[in-house]
């Protein structure tokens, strides 16, 4: 069996597709693959220079359990999305390493491809697209290189050609992209995305928000369609939380209330309080919008009150909140209009309303119940509880700081009364607790409050900095009504967000600088907008073009998205597109190419008039070309008159025979030529 | 092939110092083609043509044109024999094998045109009856500069039936210093040795036609066609037969180079002798600059 060499033009584009196709994984993974990968980029080197033998199969099956080894000693398994990635990345360099046929090289290009797709697993944005067709690019440049293994071909020609399929490639696949119709995917792959996320969790006590506030990362985007509401309107729930042990706050439902009555998913009988809902009518006035979210691992949605699922899976709950069927692991987007007018919740059973007027146990807050108590009997509505609180957050010396004193053992008296310095969620909670002690049905919500607009695409984000805590109380006649004790103290931190209302302040602002925001400013601000803005598109128009998205499309294009239309505009798409390619081609098939010889003229042509530095006659013949080498150079005349009649003689000869052998002797002296010319 | 460079050397006995326009005439002879040697009088047009003739062991006539002369002192007359009461044709001198037309232009139009399309046509149409001319035939034409008084122009598109044309010029001084000392030329012509039969010269131009031009070098004959012709500084470009003109006597070239393929050099060694007389200038100027011109400008090997 002849042993084949990848063609000498080949090995660099070969070893430089293995590295980038297997670097996303390297990077994530652990080191030792990174070391495994040197070593056999290292090995093929020395093989491919002849200074070592190709390792025995010994070596080769020594390395394969090292690596199925390492793989589980890494992940614990080798099975599932992480460690299969990786352990196909590992065979990946060995079969590199092993290639001793052509079909050898063929399926490690091939194998490449794949490598390239799993890493899309990981990560879909942008940057990670592009670096995936740039590793493809490279596989393909490889893969025409294998194919020329006879010729003395350029290895930057094999870049050329690649791109050349490439750009062919594209509209088709751009075809396909849009009308091939989307099936939902056979399995569902639990992507365990590894890193510890900031995000709202499904309880707060004092301090978790105020740590969220010192990450930038995106929580979510909305996109809306037409007027954005105003700042103090984007009120993003997550979460209602309504059981309070002292510390922390957590979601309950009534007691002896059924969990499925609880959240209603547009199928079935729709529960009592959601026909209360319908029973309103629904609102002229509403925001639509696309919500996309980060992921989050949570099933909970952040939207508007009260939101009404327009495309997405998830379900509605009682609490006016949206929850999705199974939690968030990807990007993910969801149609929504909400509509603020619709009131929620009229009537509040008896269960519910001892649920939302619980208070733990006695020694918690004392003082509160007893100021709590002072309003009550003062007051004749629960209007005027609410407003004498907020007359009492704002009047009394409350101060709004990301950094509060620590809360030891009872921590609402402590607040209320001793350090009155605290973030939202101090307030919200302490809020909250005093609505109850008076009486109030009163619930914590948490969510995000804000968000910044990208001025390119008019949509709004908004990051962990933004999260936000406040009460939401029941009124007789107007049901659930927001209340935000925090504006009260801090107006600025819901007109103009977290970073203007904490402007000034000495404490923050070492946590402020660390802060992404468009208002950063010059260049850096306008940089933040336009990868913002890149993405939000990469995300709204390819990986948001789903099944649903599709048939849209299709229908507003073809009127009707019934299978033989779908597959009628597909075959007429790629045929034009073919027909165009044809006709390109014949186009060139007229115009004879310029060959591999003329251009060596042209070459040397260029290089004399670089070094004589002016230009030089087109007409000049190969033997006129030498003259003036041999007037300039007479020292490399007689090589000049050796190439340009052996030039002569490939060129116009035709009982010469201008095989590879005499391009090849054409190029050695026209390289000694060269050396001669300075 | 080594005959030819005799043959070469032969001719430069008797016209001194002009090889260059020895080897283009041989190509003409060697092209099957006519020659048009536009010169003063006086310059050795003569002796060349004679001096061809003998190196080639061709058949010789020389017609002095002038302007009462009519198309039958060339072509021939038919007379009536009184002996065998018949007609019989008295040949013209144009029946020959090398035929010397001294000073073209001083005959009417009308006498050069029946030495024109004789020379196209390779045979004579006396009275209805056509006879073919000797083989090889061949036709010096010479020609006084427009300029002289009396002469009548010969048009572009008689021009064109001429291969190539060339001019001697005077000699140089070195050269004319032997001329002057080396005695009589008439009989130096006499004493040429024949170098190549006339059968012999057929066959070479029979060669000729078996000199092979790649597609490449085929490429480039068509590039300098087509940049007379987009050329706006022309009247009017190349014709075809100028252009297969060009190809046979780059062939011709070739051969006599002692090759059997044609490189660019051929092609451009023969360039102005052919291309030159076929165009005229729009607006003036030389037109053997401009001629020349495009062999700098058209790209050699396919860009």
């Amino acid at each position: 069996m002849r042993v084949y060499q990848v063609p000498v033009h080949t090995r660099l584009w070969l070893a430089t597709a293995l590295i980038t196709c297997s670097l996303p994984q390297l990077l994530l993974g652990p080191v030792w693959q990174s070391l495994l990968l040197g070593v056999v980029v290292a090995i093929r080197w020395l093989v491919d220079h002849q200074r070592m033998r190709l390792p025995g199969r010994i070596i080769r099956g020594g390395l394969l359990v090292a690596a199925v080894g390492m793989t589980w000693f890494s992940f614990g398994r080798i099975y599932g999305p992480e460690a299969g990635v990786a352990l196909l990345v590992s065979l990946f360099s060995l079969k590199y390493l092993e290639m001793v046929r052509q079909r050898d090289a063929y399926v490690v290009i091939v194998l490449g491809y794949f490598v390239c797709a799993t890493a899309l697993l990981f990560e879909r944005g942008p940057g990670m697209f592009l670096f995936v067709l740039l590793s493809m690019l490279l596989l393909t440049a490889a893969l025409v290189g294998i194919n020329h293994s006879e010729t003395k071909a350029r290895a930057s020609s094999h870049i050329k050609t690649g791109s050349v399929l490439f750009l062919q490639a594209v509209p088709v696949t751009v075809v396909l992209f849009v009308l091939v119709p989307r099936v939902a995917p056979l399995w569902n792959m639990q992507l365990d995305s590894g890193k510890a996320r900031t995000g709202m969790t499904d309880s707060i006590s004092p301090g978790d928000i105020s740590e969220l506030s010192e990450s930038s990362e995106l929580a979510f985007r909305v996109a809306f369609e037409g007027a954005l509401p105003p700042a103090a309107e984007r009120y993003w729930r997550g979460l209602t939380l309504s059981h309070f042990d002292g510390r922390t706050w957590q979601q309950a439902i009534p007691r002896g209330g059924a969990v499925d009555s609880y959240l209603y998913n547009g199928r079935g009988a729709p529960p009592d309080w959601y026909q209360q809902l319908q029973a309103q009518g629904k609102p002229q006035s509403g925001y639509s919008y696309q919500l996309i979210m980060e992921p989050t691992q949570r099933r909970w949605l952040f939207a508007m009150a009260v939101p009404m699922l327009e495309e997405g899976e998830a379900s509605l709950a009682r609490d006016m909140r949206l929850v999705a069927r199974a939690p968030v692991t990807q990007r993910t987007r969801y149609s929504i209009t909400s509509f603020p007018d619709l009131r929620p919740a009229i009537v509040l059973d008896v269960l519910e309303r001892e649920l939302m007027l619980s208070l733990p146990g006695d020694s918690f807050g004392r003082r509160a119940r007893t100021l709590a108590d002072q309003w009550r009997r003062d007051s004749r509505t629960d209007n005027e509880i609410v407003s004498r609180a907020l007359r009492h957050f704002r009047e009394q010396p409350f101060h709004y700081t990301l950094k509060p004193p620590p809360l030891t053992t009872d921590p609402i008296d402590e607040f209320l009364f001793r350090t009155q310095r605290g973030f939202c969620e101090h307030y919200a909670s302490s809020f909250t607790f005093l609505m109850r002690a008076a009486g109030v049905p009163a619930r914590v919500v948490v969510g995000y409050q804000g968000g910044e607009q990208n001025t390119l695409g008019s949509h709004l984000l908004v990051r962990q900095y933004d999260a936000h805590a406040w009460t939401e109380v029941w009124l007789q006649g107007q049901g659930w009504v927001r209340v935000d004790p925090t504006g009260a103290v801090a107006p600025d931190r819901i007109a103009l967000g977290l970073r203007a209302s904490l402007r000034g302040d000495e404490e923050a602002q070492d946590t402020l600088e660390g802060l992404d925001s468009f208002a950063s400013g010059g260049l850096l601000g306008r940089l933040q907008q336009w990868t913002d803005y890149v993405d939000f598109r990469w995300q709204t128009w390819v990986l948001g073009y789903d099944n649903a998205s599709q048939l849209q499309l299709l229908r507003h294009w073809l009127g009707e998205a019934s299978p033989l239309r779908i597959a009628a505009s597909l075959v007429a798409a790629i045929s034009v597109l073919l027909t165009l390619y044809m006709l390109i081609l014949l186009r060139q098939a007229g115009t004879r190419r310029q060959t591999v010889l003329e251009r060596e003229f042209w070459r040397v042509h260029q290089r004399v008039e670089q070094q004589v530095g002016h230009p030089l006659a087109q007409g000049l013949s190969p033997q006129a070309l030498a003259r003036v080498i041999d007037l300039k150079w007479p020292k490399a005349g007689p090589l000049a008159h050796q190439w340009a009649v052996y030039y002569q003689q490939l060129l116009y000869n035709p009982g010469f025979g201008a095989g590879k052998a005499q391009i090849r002797h054409l190029r050695r002296l026209r390289n000694r030529l060269y050396k001669l010319l300075d | 092939m080594q005959a030819l460079t005799k043959a070469l050397a032969q001719v430069g006995q008797v016209v001194l110092g002009k090889e260059e326009q020895l080897k283009l005439a041989l190509t003409c002879l060697m092209a099957n083609g006519h020659l048009l040697i536009e010169d003063l009088p006086g310059m050795g047009k003569t002796t060349l043509a004679h001096a061809l003739a003998r190196v080639f062991q061709l058949d010789y006539r020389r017609v002095q044109f002038t302007s009462d002369m009519l198309p039958a002192d060339i072509l021939g007359v038919s007379v009536f024999d009184p002996k065998s009461q018949d007609f019989s044709l008295r040949e013209g001198p144009v029946f020959t094998q090398l035929l010397l037309a001294d000073e073209i232009n001083r005959a009417t139009p009308k006498t050069q045109g029946a030495l024109l399309e004789a020379m196209e046509e390779r045979q004579v149409t006396l009275d209805g009856v056509s006879r073919k001319l000797p083989e090889p035939f061949f036709v010096v034409a010479t020609q006084n500069p427009v300029d002289q008084a009396g002469t009548f122009v010969l048009p572009e598109s008689q021009l064109d039936r001429f291969l190539m044309r060339i001019s001697l010029g005077y000699p140089a001084p070195e050269v004319e210093r032997n001329l002057l000392a080396g005695g009589d030329l008439r009989s130096l012509v006499r004493n040429l040795k024949a170098v190549i039969s006339s059968e012999g010269l057929i066959k070479l131009t029979r060669m000729v036609d078996k000199v092979r031009a790649t597609d490449e070098l085929i490429d480039y004959v068509q590039r300098l066609l087509d940049a007379t012709r987009s050329d706006d500084r022309f009247v009017a470009g190349l014709s075809p037969r100028a252009g297969l003109g060009l190809l046979k006597a780059a062939r011709a070239w070739a051969l006599i180079g002692g090759r059997d393929y044609v490189v660019p050099e051929d092609v451009q060694a023969v360039w102005s002798a052919v291309a030159e007389h076929r165009l005229a200038a729009r607006q003036g100027g030389s037109v053997a600059a401009m001629t020349q011109s495009l062999l700098q400008s058209v790209p050699v090997v396919r860009r």
